[in-house]
């Protein structure tokens, strides 16, 4: 009994090495000084005196402009994507009504369409609307990708809310718009906080877009100024780790905090709906 | 409001169709669905039919609106291109891999961390952190780590007497997928493990505790007892991972752009490569509907056979 437990316990201790290993080693790359970087023998652990290197990220690179336009990226992403999907997730669950099948096929089609693909397109029509080179381009882009997703899951979630709840006030007089907005809204908060970090992380991560729509320097995000470092020799590596640190442990300690949330709303909503 | 629910249930079937007025009738559904319908169309319908359109014309990033209709020429030549052929070699083995193993590795990981050990619910967290990585955060660290001479895989390979060092996965043609899929795999494995622990919620205690005392091993009580509850969300893992692989972009760019001579050159990224390397437009997007067809064509074999089981077990 002993001896299983044991070995569960080394199973799970290896498991997370391997999860967490990659970014572990871009923080110790961030931390060794440079002709040690390149000695035949790698340092396992981070030279704390190095610490400056993140001052460095900072001057070095446009680092806060960067992570202030995938900060207005992500929060716009969010914002739109949870907008324009509560109703449509209302209706889906609650509502019947001619093209159903057809919004919940044309929303599951949108999850086969790579970027990559409309790049070329979108392109076009964002020349014809004077959104080239603006965040707001991209979150209208990013939002088109998060909105089935985020309507998906918050519609498995009004699925479990019980129908009783809402007849009673329309009895009391409030229109199908009230009682979305007061009654099934505040029910389903935990997944309506699952589907904004989804949409969130969405706008966060994204670079397909960033890279082909903005040309504009002051106008980078986070993702393709990091991008431009892969394969440069010009920035220091343990600068170009650092920025990638700066960059990655905001979101992934933030996805530690609310990863409850998310798991309970993919799974109920997305997953199984 | 609330506290009306509780004490009124009765009240409720007559109470309806009264109430129905004040919803201003068949309204209601085209007010809640037009916006999202209307933002779907612009942003993914009409640029939708604008790639499809292209596919039937030679165009050039040049001249991007000058169009020369061509008919399927692009599709026929696509079908005769040998380039062509690897490329969609090259998707097939990185999508069946990614599903394969992100799925193994995943129900391994859930199996591990559904019973009761101190600090569970920790682990649990810190599993899902490479799936809580950017895309682009993961390619730059595993391009350093498959650094030919200072990366830890040359370093780990040199002490395993591998090799000699100095080789850079990323620049060998029979290396180089399997780094991407290495990548790719690490990335979204978390997310498999995710969805199939919480599927082992489901798995009733009572009945595998009874197959325990029947003197089942664990092999047949993973098979009688927890397969056919975690079946469902497998199956639907195998198809998201499966639609997700054939639309990755990020990671397979920033790694390899498709190279060394096309080994990880996925249909994405072959349609990027052929609109903004190459520029043609018309060509690329081809490839692009030739992918969604691929990926339709995969859904539809998951609900024709997910229908099909569903028929089966409801026989029985």
């Amino acid at each position: 009994m002993i001896k299983t437990h044991t070995a569960r316990l080394i199973a799970v201790l290896a498991l997370l090495g391997v999860a967490a290993f990659p970014l572990y080693w871009m923080f110790v790359t961030s931390l060794t000084p440079s002709e040690q970087l390149f000695s035949p023998s790698p340092r396992m652990l981070p030279t704390l005196s190095q610490i400056a290197t993140y001052a460095d990220a900072f001057t070095e690179t446009s680092l806060r402009l960067w992570l202030v336009n995938s900060l207005i990226v992500a929060v716009g992403t969010t914002a739109l994507s949870i907008g324009l999907a509560v109703l449509p997730a209302y209706a889906l669950s609650r509502l019947d009504f001619r093209g159903k099948l057809l919004l919940g096929f044309a929303l599951f089609m949108t999850q086969m369409l790579p970027e990559a693909m409309l790049v070329v397109p979108l392109y076009d029509i964002f020349t014809q609307l004077s959104l080239l080179n603006t965040l707001l381009g991209l979150i209208l882009a990013n939002t088109a990708f998060t909105v089935p997703v985020v309507t998906w899951i918050l519609k498995g979630a009004i699925d479990g809310v019980p129908s009783e709840i809402e007849e009673a006030a329309r009895i009391d007089g409030c229109s199908r718009l009230g009682i979305v907005l007061a009654v099934v809204l505040p029910l389903i908060a935990p997944t309506l906080a699952a589907a904004a970090v989804i949409a969130f992380f969405h706008g966060w991560n994204e670079y397909v877009f960033a890279q082909t729509f903005i040309s504009d320097d002051t106008l980078r995000t986070a993702s393709v100024g990091l991008a431009s470092f892969v394969g440069e020799l010009s920035t220091p590596v343990h600068t170009v780790m650092a920025v990638g640190i700066v960059y990655t442990l905001p979101a992934v300690v933030f996805y530690l905090f609310v990863q409850r949330y998310v798991v309970a709303g993919m799974t109920s909503g997305g997953v199984k709906g | 409001m609330m506290s009306r629910t509780a004490n009124q249930p009765k009240a409720r079937p007559e109470a309806v169709p009264r109430a129905a007025p004040l919803d201003h009738g068949r309204w209601v559904p085209a007010f809640f669905v037009a916006p999202v319908a209307l933002y779907l169309l612009v942003f993914q319908g009409y640029p939708l039919i604008q790639e499809f359109l292209l596919s039937v014309t030679s165009t050039s990033l040049l001249d991007p609106t000058k169009h020369a209709f061509v008919g399927f020429e692009n599709y026929r030549e696509l079908l005769l291109d040998s380039e062509f052929h690897q490329v969609l070699r090259v998707t097939a083995i990185y999508t069946v891999v990614c599903v394969l193993a992100s799925i193994g590795l995943g129900l391994l990981a859930a199996l591990l961390l559904d019973g009761a050990f101190p600090g569970r619910g920790l682990a649990r967290a810190l599993v899902t952190i490479p799936w809580a990585a950017p895309p682009v955060a993961a390619a730059l660290i595993f391009v350093w780590m498959f650094n030919a001479q200072y990366g830890l895989f040359s370093h780990l390979a040199q002490f395993l007497g591998l090799s000699s060092g100095g080789t850079n996965w990323l620049d060998e043609p029979s290396y180089a997928l399997p780094a991407i899929l290495i990548t790719t795999i690490w990335q979204i494995f978390p997310f498999s493990s995710v969805v199939i622990l919480a599927a082992l919620q489901g798995v009733p205690s009572e009945l595998r505790e009874a197959a325990v005392i029947d003197g089942a091993d664990r092999l047949s009580v993973f098979r009688a007892v927890v397969w056919p509850t975690i079946r469902p969300s497998v199956a639907l893992l195998t198809l998201l991972i499966t639609v997700w692989s054939l639309r990755r972009f990020d990671v397979i760019w920033l790694m390899t752009q498709g190279g060394p001579l096309g080994e990880t050159n996925t249909l994405v990224i072959d349609l990027y490569r052929r609109a903004f390397v190459y520029l043609d437009l018309g060509r690329a997007a081809a490839v692009g509907i030739v992918g969604l067809v691929i990926a339709i064509l995969v859904t539809f074999a998951y609900f024709w056979l997910s229908l099909r089981a569903e028929k089966a077990s409801g026989k029985r």
